[in-house]
């Protein structure tokens, strides 16, 4: 099945993906000058490469073509469509961001630091190609790429037992899930005798009408799923998420908290809405005829939100408070998939963008905090509103942003998120999700409470070095910018889909 | 001289000096409240000046503002005030102003508080003014903000519970809202353009509705949702529990604006939103409301009655004063019971200003708020004894102050469509005055408590705050038209697209 | 009525999904039977002598959990990457002619990055043998 943009030279396909290959480049230059020189003077230079080569990175794709959504090349393994070219950039924002942290911070030691930044890069650019990618078996490669790369950056402190045992959790989940949906695609294969999703995505039609090959196809979807709600932390393939959040470097937990999980909401996008669903051309999507896939992500992201949301209540350490907010966020982002319609993906883009920002920033402050003397337990947040009023400021907008409260961007995401399932008028998840917002605020609050609220119980000088105070200005200004005007984030989200 | 652009000016003004707080060093706590002060003199006056120059006969909106904002969703930034508004943007306008005087005693971050404190005036200012949905959420929801630090930082020894109390339980309300709003917007279509609508006025034309919103259950759940997310925050008797708390924590000038503007946010967004929107279901809740604020004006005045703590009195007669609010807003019939509740919301607003401010100034020389504790204090602080009774007796309805009228309007108007309401809703009225007379009785006569007996008289800046309220509250018991004027051409209109 | 599914069909009675999910039930079912007979009906008289591991008659001594030498690791490891990406250069070379000089480019790139890799692992002291090797 080879479609008419298709563009045949692989040479000229080659420069399709000048950002991955620029990232290539980057890691290896890190690689020579981490070997060759003594690493630990020059944990800035590494930090100024890494960045130098994202931002590289992205340069190219001004250069290249208008995208359109049947823009195949390279074999037909990758296509051009707005949403890869749009995906790029917003990794490698969230590479630059974790880079970013893990320079202010400290927390990962000068003797691991080359590697960290290496696997950063490294794990972006699987993002980078997942995000691209139209075929099962480049799907399947780039998520390994992402996966285990990802598994390496969570126990990249050797010395540490909880980063160790983190990444322990994290692999065992991560081999087992991802050969499930490993096991869904070859299923897919028998089926069609193709790995490319166009291909498949006729047969799949045609097949879902007779009942035993339905069964293959919702076997199939099942297994998909494993993989995707795993990495996207959903029910019921969360459990690793505190575990590993809490025991990652916290730079690297924020990175998996937007990285991976933007890239697994990409991937749902990519698989389930050629595969599974019809009207292309239509704002709406119809699930295929006998494949309810939408009632099954519609409950999962029913139980996932309420779970997160509750299992959060309890925490008092702010990095597994935060992971199972994120667990709830993966629920909300759900919502924007279940909703099957273009105006669904809009809101699951807009608030992953959005998501970024604020849970990039909120991981930042415990960093922060974390690194300047106090740590990532409640208590040491009692009263450090009057000691560090810029940082405690900071960490309650993004908060609110995250509760989704006007006028912060998390709002705006959340509205996105609710207007998308009440368009297809599934009430009673934009009420579940309503009434989950309200739990959140409580544990949310709590944090607020203890910062602004409470009287200190230890007097350690919080103090922030102006690096980090320039990071976290970087993270707020569009956190509280897209709250208030979010035309510009709203057209580029309308032209992709 | 007025500034094109008004409304916005008075909005967003009080924002402009709160930025400006932030940048003032912070040994110069004074400076602070000065800018506060002079954030609020400029809306104070614009709003006078709206209040003389604003056409009394006129059923649309005046002074409005019309800017796309988030073209993507159709959104504007949509402003306008109409007869209902007039009132309530004068009352926050002047409460804010009298606020600020009344927080000068505030020492303990005071860079916040001011800060916070103008935010809360825009927000306020801004769900009056809004036309637009999304706008009038965005407002909505931005006043829980400032409202949760300044309860939570600056209160009284149960804060936190409070504050976080108030959080939770209007943004359940809050957010049944945005359902309900985003419903309306996939539910209707601007005819003009083929968008969807975040646009109040063209959401009231029923005939932008799309089938699916003209189903009956999709009707009814939507004023279902809305009704509990204004009646939380009017509040009514069965959501009303975060009321005692939060009032009772909060400091005094923040008690003042919860109970003078906070909760009459809730009766106007029934009025402008709940009716517009609905009338069908409006005219179908009628009943149902009026039980409500029935149980409101009873519950209320009973639970008042067995308090010790002054201010949590208080905070019970808020919510049995609101149900009178409600009843007179659930009479479609005539237009007499819903003007006798609009002014009620003004004048309970005035009313419980001073009753909240009367008790800040005990409470600011006692530390104590116990009724039973003091006694004989008229002998003591006879000039504050002379207004707590100005105040005591306007609210219990004594004929001849402003809340009289109200009442008397709203049981007048009501008594024509429901009977055995109105006749029980009566005894509130008896209920009410023996709760204030009982604590008047405590409080101020009998042997005076040798404890309290060198407590200052009231000061300068103290009865600064209260005089303007009393003036208005002898004015408005004499001569309410000036307020009735104002109101009485929109709420005909709006009980006439109710009734249809 | 006949599926249709160029060749693919997949009917109940032709080796599919259907009888795969039979034969898992079979196995499931009889591997829980006798593991259930097997606990049921067997006879558990427990002694020390008899809880001792089995080592060919041989008393044990000492802990099972032994520490592996890490280098043997280390070094299976190396192997592994090596070998594997050999077999690319391998194919290379087997269709060298045709390849021609992008081929060469795009292998000399591949080799570069090779060396470049067990460089590192040599800086790092991933080749040292022994307990002397050096630790950073």
């Amino acid at each position: 099945m080879i479609p008419e943009n298709f563009i045949q030279s692989n040479l000229q396909g080659i420069s399709f993906i000048g950002p991955e290959l620029i990232l290539t480049l980057a890691i290896l230059l890190i690689l020579l000058v981490g070997v060759l020189l003594p690493y630990w003077r020059h944990r800035i230079l590494f930090t100024i490469l890494a960045v130098a080569g994202l931002a590289g990175s992205v340069l190219p794709l001004w250069k290249l073509p208008q995208p359109a959504p049947d823009l195949t090349y390279l074999s037909n393994l990758f296509v051009w469509d707005w949403l890869t070219f749009l995906s790029k950039p917003f990794f490698a924002v969230v590479g630059v961001l974790t880079i970013l942290l893990t320079q202010v911070t400290g927390e990962i030691d000068n003797s691991e630091y080359s590697e960290c930044t290496i696997l950063v890069l490294a794990v972006t650019m699987g993002m980078m190609l997942l995000v691209a990618s139209t075929d099962l078996l480049m799907i399947y490669l780039a998520f390994e790429t992402m996966g285990i790369l990802s598994y390496l950056l969570v126990g990249i402190r050797a010395r540490d037992e909880r980063s160790g045992e983190a990444a322990l959790k994290y692999v065992l989940y991560g081999a087992f899930t991802s050969g499930t949906m490993l096991f869904g695609f070859s299923l897919l294969f028998g089926l069609a005798g193709s790995t490319d999703l166009l291909a498949i995505s006729q047969k799949v039609a045609f097949a879902s009408q007779h009942p035993q090959d339905r069964l293959l196809l919702i076997v199939a979807i099942l297994f998909f799923l494993a993989g995707l709600l795993f990495k996207t932390a959903s029910f019921p393939f969360h459990f690793w998420c505190p575990d590993v959040y809490e025991g990652a470097p916290t730079p690297i937990t924020a990175f998996l908290s937007v990285g991976p999980k933007a890239a697994g909401f990409v991937l749902f996008i990519r698989l389930f809405y050629p595969l599974f669903a019809t009207g292309h051309d239509a704002t709406i999507y119809e699930a295929v005829s006998g494949l309810d896939w939408p009632s099954i992500l519609a409950l999962v992201s029913a139980i996932t939100m309420t779970l997160g949301n509750l299992a959060a209540i309890h925490q008092n350490n702010l990095k597994r408070l935060l992971a199972y907010s994120s667990i709830a966020h993966a629920g909300y982002l759900l919502m924007g998939i279940v909703s099957l319609s273009d105006l669904g993906l809009r809101s699951v883009v807009f608030y992953l963008v959005v998501y970024l920002f604020m849970n990039v920033g909120a991981f930042a402050v415990v960093a922060m905090v974390a690194s300047a003397g106090g740590s990532e337990e409640i208590d040491s947040y009692r009263g450090l509103g009057a000691r560090a009023p810029y940082v405690c400021v900071a960490m309650a907008i993004f908060l609110f942003s995250l509760i989704g409260l006007p006028p912060f961007a998390g709002f705006v995401g959340k509205v996105y998120l609710f207007a998308a399932v009440i368009y297809k008028k599934i009430y009673w998840l934009a009420v579940v999700a309503a009434l989950n917002t309200v739990i959140s605020l409580y544990y949310y609050l709590r944090i607020v409470k203890a910062m602004f609220l409470e009287k200190p119980t230890e007097t350690i000088q919080i103090q922030v070095p102006l690096s980090s105070r320039v990071l976290l200005l970087a993270l707020l200004v569009p956190t509280l910018g897209l709250g208030i005007y979010w035309q510009p984030l709203a057209r580029v989200v309308s032209g992709m889909f | 001289m007025l500034p094109d652009h008004l409304l916005s000016w008075m909005i967003f003004f009080p924002l402009l000096g709160a930025g400006l707080i932030l940048f003032v060093p912070k040994r110069y706590p004074t400076v602070m409240k000065g800018i506060a002060l002079a954030a609020t003199i400029p809306p104070l006056w614009w709003a006078a000046n709206l209040y003389v120059q604003f056409d009394r006969w006129g059923t649309g909106f005046q002074y409005v503002e019309k800017v796309p904002w988030i073209r993507a969703f159709n959104i504007h930034y949509y402003l306008g005030i109409d007869g209902i508004s007039v009132p309530m943007v004068l009352l926050t306008a002047l409460l804010s102003f009298i606020c600020i005087i009344a927080s000068w005693n505030i020492n303990e971050h005071v860079r916040g508080y001011f800060a916070l404190f103008l935010l809360l005036d825009t927000s306020m200012k801004g769900v009056f003014c809004a036309l637009d949905f999304f706008m009038f959420y965005v407002f909505w929801e931005l006043m829980l903000l400032p409202m949760y630090f300044l309860i939570g930082i600056w209160g009284g020894p149960r804060k936190e519970y409070a504050a976080i109390k108030f959080f939770l339980f209007t943004l359940v309300g809050s957010v049944l809202m945005l359902v309900v709003m985003l419903v309306f917007y996939f539910g209707s279509v601007e005819p003009a353009t083929g968008l969807h609508s975040f646009d109040l006025t063209i959401l009231a034309d029923q005939s932008v509705h799309q089938a699916f919103l003209r189903s009956h259950t999709i009707r009814w759940l939507c004023y279902l949702g809305l009704f509990i997310g204004f009646a939380i925050k009017i509040p009514l008797v069965p959501f009303h529990t975060w009321l005692p708390d939060a009032h009772v924590e909060a400091p005094t000038a923040i008690s003042v604006i919860l109970a003078g503007i906070l909760l009459k946010m809730g009766t106007y967004g029934i009025l402008r939103i709940s009716y517009p929107l609905l009338p069908d279901m409006a005219r179908e809740f009628a009943l149902f409301a009026a039980t409500l604020g029935l149980i409101s004006i009873i519950y209320g005045a009973l639970c008042a009655m067995a308090q010790t703590d002054l201010k949590k009195l208080i905070a019970y007669s808020s919510i049995s004063h609101m149900g009178f609010v409600m009843l007179g807003m659930s009479v479609f019939s005539n237009t007499t019971a819903i003007n006798g509740a609009v002014l009620q919301m003004f004048n309970h607003g005035t009313v419980t200003a001073m009753l909240f401010l009367l008790v800040g100034v005990i409470y600011d020389r006692a530390h104590i708020r116990d009724i039973d504790s003091f006694g004989g204090l008229a002998k003591t602080m006879p000039v504050y004894a002379g207004y707590t009774g100005l105040a005591f007796f306007a609210a219990l309805g004594l004929p001849g102050l402003s809340s009289f009228i109200s009442e008397a309007l709203v049981l007048v108007g009501s008594f024509q469509q429901y009977k055995i309401i109105t006749i029980t809703a009566t005894t509130g009225i008896i209920l009410t005055a023996a709760y204030f007379l009982w604590t008047m009785q405590r409080v101020f006569l009998g042997p005076q408590n040798k404890k309290w007996a060198d407590l200052p008289e009231i000061s300068l800046r103290e009865a600064f705050t209260l005089t303007p309220l009393a003036l208005i509250v002898v004015l408005l018991g004499f001569y309410p038209m000036p307020v009735l004027d104002l109101i009485g051409a929109t709420l005909k209109h709006t009980v006439a697209m109710v009734v249809g | 009525m006949q599926p249709i599914l160029d060749g693919l069909t997949l009917s109940p009675w032709e080796p599919g999904l259907f009888s795969l999910a039979i034969y898992g039930l079979m196995v499931l079912g009889l591997v829980s039977l006798l593991l259930f007979f097997a606990s049921w009906l067997g006879e558990k008289k427990s002694n020390p002598e008899k809880l001792r591991p089995y080592e060919s008659g041989i008393i044990p001594t000492g802990s099972a959990r032994l520490r592996y030498p890490v280098p043997f690791f280390l070094v299976a490891i190396f192997f592994l990457i090596f070998d594997v990406e050999a077999a690319y250069i391998f194919s290379w070379a087997i269709s060298y002619d045709s390849l021609g000089w992008a081929g060469w480019l795009q292998i000399s790139f591949f080799i570069f990055v090779l060396l470049l890799g067990l460089l590192y692992i040599w800086k790092k002291g991933g080749l040292e043998w022994g307990p002397t090797s050096k630790q950073d």
